[in-house]
């Protein structure tokens, strides 16, 4: 549980606001965040970030307001000023023209399951230790840079309101390792990446062994220029996650759906949408992904199907559109979900998976990916590290830069084979504060009749 | 009780003799006093954000053996620790090294700035601000109009600048954003929208004065209903190669996307691969790279009023005002102090002699990175929108982005926009909808001939250029007339 000097703050403040007859929701977010930034072979950047976050908000019948408080949060006079001053932007609210959903918390929740101490104290030295073991196990082999970013560190979630007097809180630690090795004349970039829960899941030796595997590849062949049109592509796990989560944007968000504005607007639950071998949830309780039990208003989340055998189930609500379109929130007020594509059937690893495709692109990871039209879920993006071509299943050489306008339910109604083997993916965010998210996807997925609308003359 | 502005700067002071004491060479400390954000939104006239923020605290950076460490914190009780913490962090990261950082010649700088403002929205009560964007939003609504959206932002920093070279730097940000937007659905069911972003020529104030002043904001809503309208009733642009005139409202993403991010110097040395991607352009290219036509003149500008413009970078440089791009040939990038040395060892001489004073952090919880400022194309000498109308035979007018999607190294891109005008023998003819653009950067700045003039320069504001690890959301400008390329790809083929 959070620590009680903040805790007894918090509690005092949610009672004070019940005397008072006041409407209050309040949240706090803590993180203890270290990152360091590689560039040129070298560490650039070593971070350290100690933050407490409090979020107050108010309702006072159609009228909501809001306020937060990035700062030590230290006295009763702090959270009594944070109050008051979301109290304000209450009274000074535009009424809404529907009944505003009030944060309740269903059940009491004390989870600490995902927090390792060892992970959210893990020392700079270690890290700038595994990545010199890199750079010195394939630095002299070549005129290469290594670049990239580990993040790790922890984050506690509290959550209570006036409404009765449970109390949510979660802690958890997570880290994301990237490094990339670019190779300097032919501007190759390749790429090795590691989600954890906790320490000593990967070593120097792993991360060296597995560009290694990718390096003659590129050493070896020049850059393949393919041709413009429809292809099988076969995707790996951080382009897999890419669309997945695109294909939740356009088809998946109660707002989108309800305005019409998502590729599943005219579908209800039981529609066939994609290929049956696809199978999408939010599932909190799935060992591989971070699994947040709570929602910022309240709701226990628990596992969602969106599409289940290539069946169209359902879209998520978060509180604010349930309650413009009188629906049922379904646990979605927040930003890391649980997101699964459940595993297939295609044969085990990547060499296999490469066989069996044959023919194809691999596009392990993408760029910059947008959507022109959700309405029809067109999505572009362009390849990025790691991508080679396949020719009778063996790779023949590296894939210029590579763009692919397509749409979700295009590539997902096209399956030929998903990997019986899953892989988790950190998608976490740091642009506001820490919010640990994983996603759980298979180690590959190939679709024919891919669109590729552009190459390029160089990685 | 919080801590007085006066004592905390005493502190920090004492921690710079700490830190060179232990043998750093240089160490600075951003402590935000104030850092206030508000956003407002009203989603068909229900008020869907009404929030407020307040952050206060402090970031340090020490440099030690040639390596950065940062720490931050919001309790100004552990200054001192704070300190520690980055020096630990540099002497971690000092175990793989290889290039040692500077900061060159040491320099002492006393600054102050204040950005020109007349009202300061922060002082503006809650109610009034609802009650002018409650008169925009009933202007927005048409039995046509499906949804609306009408929304403003305001950001205001009291940062004081320390660092261990004596220098001392009063900055405060002030920050004025909104955006309206009007959506409906066209006969194929595809959302279709029109949009504006408060804008301005560059002149005059950034307080709440310019979000209400008509010309700039409101007086535009009547505008994009109408032309919402004509986008429903367009056909979809037909693909094919023709000259595309980019209004400021495109022509800004334009140059954001494929040079401002391209020529970020820690781009370019490979800082960012692993997130936001590298660049096409190398050190060695400084100086010799046609990056356009010699029609392409950019600079990084000191424009009047801009939220690229911020008076001191955050390692205290007073902001310059220099070319990056002279008559097409790439001369100049995005850069701080620490970086110089590394990119001109890398190109072999000299290509960077000074700083481009565009380091900025977003908050006092991140290290500053190299950040584009004011990314300005010249006015050229190709007269009016209308002359450069006249002057084209088959082309279209394309305005606001939609999507946009770059390649990593910013070689390649792929925007959509809200609307594109049909321009046939030098005229306006029609308005067609879902228009596409996509290029390669050298070859499509290549073919820019015909740059407005300065009837046609507008300053457009950027509220959220995403970057950095950990990431970094940071304002900034573009100044952009209309510009004109031969022959680009547009449209879709399916």
């Amino acid at each position: 549980m959070l620590e009680s000097r903040i805790r007894d703050l918090l509690l005092a403040a949610r009672n004070s606001a019940r005397k008072k007859g006041i409407n209050a929701e309040l949240s706090l977010h803590r993180e203890k965040s270290s990152l360091i930034r590689l560039g040129n072979s070298s560490v650039a950047l070593s971070t350290f970030e100690e933050l407490t976050r409090l979020g107050v908000s108010v309702q006072d019948g159609r009228k909501v307001g809001s306020f937060s408080l990035t700062a030590d949060i230290t006295s009763q006079e702090q959270l009594q000023s944070a109050l008051a001053q979301a109290h304000e932007n209450c009274k000074a609210a535009l009424p809404k023209n529907y009944d505003p959903i009030f944060g309740t918390v269903e059940e009491a929740v004390d989870d600490s399951t995902g927090y390792d101490p060892a992970l959210e104290n893990l020392a700079p030295e270690a890290k700038t230790k595994l990545c010199a073991g890199v750079v010195k196990a394939l630095k002299p082999k070549g005129s290469y840079d290594f670049s990239g970013s580990w993040s790790s560190g922890s984050a506690e979630m509290y959550y209570i309101s006036t409404a009765n007097d449970n109390e949510a809180y979660r802690r958890l630690t997570d880290s994301r390792f990237v490094m990339v090795l670019k190779e300097q004349n032919r501007k190759w970039e390749l790429s090795v990446e590691r989600t954890a829960k906790r320490t000593g899941t990967f070593t120097a030796e792993d991360v060296a062994a597995e560009f290694a595997a990718l390096l003659p590849m590129y050493e070896k062949n020049e850059g393949f220029k393919t041709d413009i049109g429809r292809q099988r592509v076969m995707f790996g796990p951080q382009a897999i996650a890419e669309l997945v989560m695109l294909a939740i944007w356009g088809g998946f968000f109660g707002r989108w759906f309800e305005e019409k504005r998502a590729y599943t607007s005219s579908m209800k639950s039981g529609d066939k949408l994609f290929s049956e071998a696809v199978t999408i949830t939010d599932d909190p309780t799935h060992p591989d992904v971070f699994g947040m039990p709570f929602d910022f208003n309240g709701k226990i989340r628990r596992s969602f199907s969106l599409v289940e055998k290539g069946i169209f189930r359902g879209v998520l609500y978060d509180s604010l559109t349930a309650a413009r379109y009188k629906r049922q929130p379904t646990g979605h007020d927040l930003e890391n979900w649980d997101i699964v594509l459940a595993t297939g059937d295609g044969p085990a690893g990547i060499e296999s998976g490469r066989k069996l495709a044959a023919d194809a692109l691999y596009i392990p990871h993408l760029h910059y990916i947008h959507l022109p039209d959700p309405t029809k879920g067109m999505f572009t993006c362009s390849s990025r590290f790691n991508a080679m071509r396949l020719e009778k299943g063996e790779f023949t050489a590296p894939l210029f830069s590579t763009r692919v306008t397509d749409t979700s339910p295009n590539v997902f109604s096209n399956v030929v084979a998903i990997a019986p083997d899953s892989v988790t993916v950190n998608v976490s965010s740091t642009y506001g504060q820490r919010e640990p998210t994983a996603m759980s996807v298979p180690e590959y997925l190939v679709c024919d009749n891919v669109r590729i609308t552009d190459v390029a003359d160089s990685f | 009780m919080a801590m007085k502005t006066e004592a905390i700067g005493s502190i920090i002071k004492a921690q710079f003799e700490r830190m060179l004491s232990a043998g750093c060479s240089f160490a600075d400390a951003r402590f935000y006093d104030e850092d206030r954000y508000q956003r407002v939104v009203l989603y068909d006239g229900n008020l869907e954000s009404n929030t407020s923020r307040y952050e206060r605290g402090i970031g340090v950076r020490v440099l030690k053996d040639g390596a950065w460490g940062f720490a931050a914190t919001a309790n100004l009780e552990a200054i001192p620790a704070c300190f520690d913490r980055a020096l630990a962090n540099a002497r971690a990261a000092a175990q793989l090294l290889g290039f040692q950082k500077d900061m060159g010649p040491a320099q002492t700088i006393k600054g102050r700035y204040r950005p020109p403002v007349e009202r300061d929205p922060f002082e503006v009560p809650l109610a009034e601000k609802l009650e002018f964007l409650k008169g925009i939003d009933t202007r927005l609504q048409d039995k046509t109009v499906a949804h609306r959206y009408v929304g403003a932002t305001f950001q205001r920093r009291r940062v004081n600048y320390q660092n261990s070279e004596g220098t001392e730097v009063d900055k405060w940000v002030l920050n004025t954003f909104g955006n309206m937007m009007v959506m409906t659905p066209d006969k194929q069911g595809r959302t279709q929208r029109r949009s504006l972003e408060l804008y301005g020529k560059g002149t005059g104030t950034r307080g709440y004065e310019w979000l209400t002043d008509p010309d700039w904001f409101s007086g535009h809503a009547e505008r994009i209903k109408q032309e919402l309208a004509q986008i429903v009733a367009a056909e979809p642009l037909p693909p094919g190669k023709r000259d595309v005139i980019l209004l400021p409202g495109q022509g800004f993403l334009q140059v954001h996307e494929t040079i401002g991010h391209a020529l970020e110097l820690d781009r370019i040395l490979g800082y960012e691969l692993s997130y936001a991607g590298g660049s096409h352009v190398r050190p060695e290219m400084i100086g010799k790279l046609r990056y356009g036509s010699e029609k392409l003149n950019c600079r990084s500008g000191v424009t009047d009023n801009s939220p690229g413009t911020f008076g001191y970078d955050d390692e205290g440089s007073a902001q310059r005002d220099y070319m990056l791009i002279d008559k097409g040939i790439l001369v100049g990038v995005l850069s701080c102090r620490a970086d110089l040395a590394e990119a001109n060892a890398k190109a072999g001489r000299t290509i960077v002699k000074q700083s481009g004073t565009a380091t900025r952090a977003c908050s006092f919880y991140r290290s500053p990175i190299d950040r584009m400022t004011n990314i300005n194309i010249d006015p050229g000498n190709d007269g009016t929108l209308e002359d450069i109308i006249k002057a084209t035979k088959d082309g279209v007018i394309l305005d606001v982005p939609v999507s946009w999607s770059i390649g990593s190294n910013r070689e390649h891109f792929h925007f959509g926009c809200e609307i594109a005008w049909e321009v046939k023998d030098g005229k306006r003819t029609k308005v067609y909808k879902n228009p596409t653009y996509q290029g390669h950067t050298l070859e499509f700045w290549g073919s820019l001939d015909m740059v407005g003039d300065q009837s046609t320069w507008e300053l457009r504001q950027v509220p959220n250029c995403g970057k950095g690890e950990p990431n970094q959301v940071m304002e900034l400008g573009h100044g952009i007339p209309v510009m004109r390329f031969r022959s680009v790809q547009t449209g879709e083929k399916e």
